[in-house]
């Protein structure tokens, strides 16, 4: 389902991702973890071609692109397959709640208005958004401005969903009904990525973890045995580091 | 010899000053909606960042933000008519280089400079346009083009309104420049009143409350437009 190939990137002389390879088989949930600055959230936006890799091939479904040479079609290609729920939503500002989930129905995917807003307030309806279609997000909280990203990102009908850290920037009181959330539809098996630092929900949701640090694979593994049973000392530092808020 | 002031006098010539209002309209009104198109087109090509047309429009801006409107003015009407001539001479063109209205030069010398100060306003707010609505753009799949016309620059505009209405409005107080070109628009028909009078004084005092008024309606008008375009803002009371 996704295939990274040799992923190389650096922001001027910091390299942040070192000799990526990863395969990812659909309808697994794989969430990453690390320090901040392991290269996570840019790994994840890779993906969706928000960051461009210096080297290496990016597959998902039937796209591929090669970083070092590539067009706008297969950059395209790439990007449909994927939708990303960002950390802090990035919802249309201009755009009503119903119009931030339908517009991307009938601007790219040339949908007759009206059937596009039928799917998009069913979408809401999931979220439990219906009752806020007229809505701009500005008088959204942040919980429902995440539901409303996460509807967004459904209507695409994505093979894979990135989520940016989706619940960091939101109030602890919303952080729970928006993993609630994104484990209903994991559990219709849709394959995700995702970055975030909710241990206890990254443990129950997830089917496969990877630990980044230093923009590089420092172990990939079910969540049991990472968190439980790990040889790696770098995870094991690092898992030490989180028990101290856990307990 | 009469009044130190002439109050009668100021009010009685209010009609005379205000036949010329129509031209001064006019003038505002046409380089206004030009200046606009031009300055939507320069902002494309500073924010895309387009290569050889970049450089010149940094160059265009950099000229008109550093010499007066007044020179602006007469660089157009002495320019244009050489630039027509010297086109006749070379491609046999029969341009009546005598039979372009003043009004045309005053437009095109207004237009122009609207134009420049109104390209950095819009390519500031295009830029002021949070990275994050462009990405969410591109993450289900838009391309640029699609992400400018649905999000970007409809926030944008909500971003530039009030900065463009200021170029809007000294583009209207700029009109009193053309003056200087032979063409009759409330400053110069308060001119023409004034020295049949020598009242020169109160046809001035005419002239301000006609430009005022018209500059305070023309704000008016722009701030419900901002209101209208920054709507999905949340309110806040104050």
């Amino acid at each position: 389902m996704i295939q990274l190939e040799n992923i190389y990137k650096s922001y001027k002389n910091n390299r942040v991702l070192s000799n990526i390879n990863l395969t990812v088989n659909k309808g697994e949930v794989v969430t990453l973890i690390g320090p901040s600055g392991a290269g996570k959230t840019t790994l994840l936006r890779l993906l969706n071609w928000l960051e461009v890799p210096d080297s290496g091939k990016i597959s998902i479904g039937s796209a591929t692109i090669d970083a070092s040479k590539y067009t706008k079609q297969e950059i395209r290609r790439l990007r449909s397959q994927s939708s990303m729920v960002f950390q802090h939503y990035n919802l249309f500002k201009n755009r009503t709640v119903i119009e931030n989930v339908a517009d991307s129905l009938i601007v790219v995917s040339k949908m007759k208005k009206k059937d596009a807003d039928e799917k998009a307030e069913d979408l809401l309806r999931k979220v439990g958004m219906a009752d806020k279609l007229q809505d701009y997000p500005a008088n959204l909280s942040g919980g429902q401005r995440q539901r409303v990203g996460i509807a967004r990102a459904l209507a695409v009908d994505p093979k894979v969903m990135l989520f940016d850290e989706p619940t960091s920037a939101l109030d602890p009181e919303w952080v729970g009904e928006i993993l609630h959330l994104i484990k209903k539809i994991a559990a219709e098996g849709m394959t995700m990525i995702l970055v975030s630092h909710e241990m206890r929900f990254v443990r129950s949701v997830a089917t496969r973890i990877i630990f980044l640090e230093n923009g590089e694979l420092v172990e990939d593994s079910n969540p049991k045995d990472l968190f439980e049973n790990s040889r790696n000392v770098r995870t094991q530092a690092f898992l030490h580091k989180l028990t101290y808020e856990e307990e | 010899m009469g009044k130190i002031f002439d109050p009668t006098f100021m009010i009685h010539s209010f009609p005379e000053v205000l036949q010329a209002l129509p031209t001064t309209l006019f003038i505002a009104f046409v380089s206004g909606v030009i200046g606009l198109v031009i300055a939507f087109i320069i902002s494309f090509i500073r924010y895309a960042n387009i290569r050889v047309l970049s450089p010149i429009a940094r160059a265009y801006i950099s000229f008109i933000r550093g010499t007066p409107d007044l020179v602006q003015i007469m660089l157009v009407y002495y320019g244009i008519p050489l630039l027509l001539k010297a086109l006749n001479e070379k491609f046999g063109t029969s341009f009546d280089v005598n039979g372009v209205p003043s009004i045309a030069f005053a437009i095109i010398a207004l237009a122009i400079n609207a134009g420049a100060y109104m390209s950095e306003t819009m390519r500031s707010s295009l830029l002021a346009v949070d990275p994050g609505q462009l990405e969410a753009c591109y993450s289900v799949n838009m391309t640029r083009f699609q992400a400018l016309r649905k999000v970007i620059i409809p926030q944008a505009i909500g971003i530039a309104i009030p900065p463009l209405s200021n170029t809007l409005i000294s583009l209207i107080k700029e009109t009193s420049l053309v003056f200087t070109i032979s063409i009759v628009d409330i400053m110069a028909q308060a001119k023409i009143v004034g020295s049949r009078s020598f009242r020169f004084f109160e046809v001035y005092i005419v002239v301000s409350v006609i430009y005022w008024v018209v500059c305070a309606i023309v704000a008016f008008a722009l701030s419900r437009v901002e209101i209208y375009a920054r709507r999905y803002e949340r309110k806040t009371n104050s």
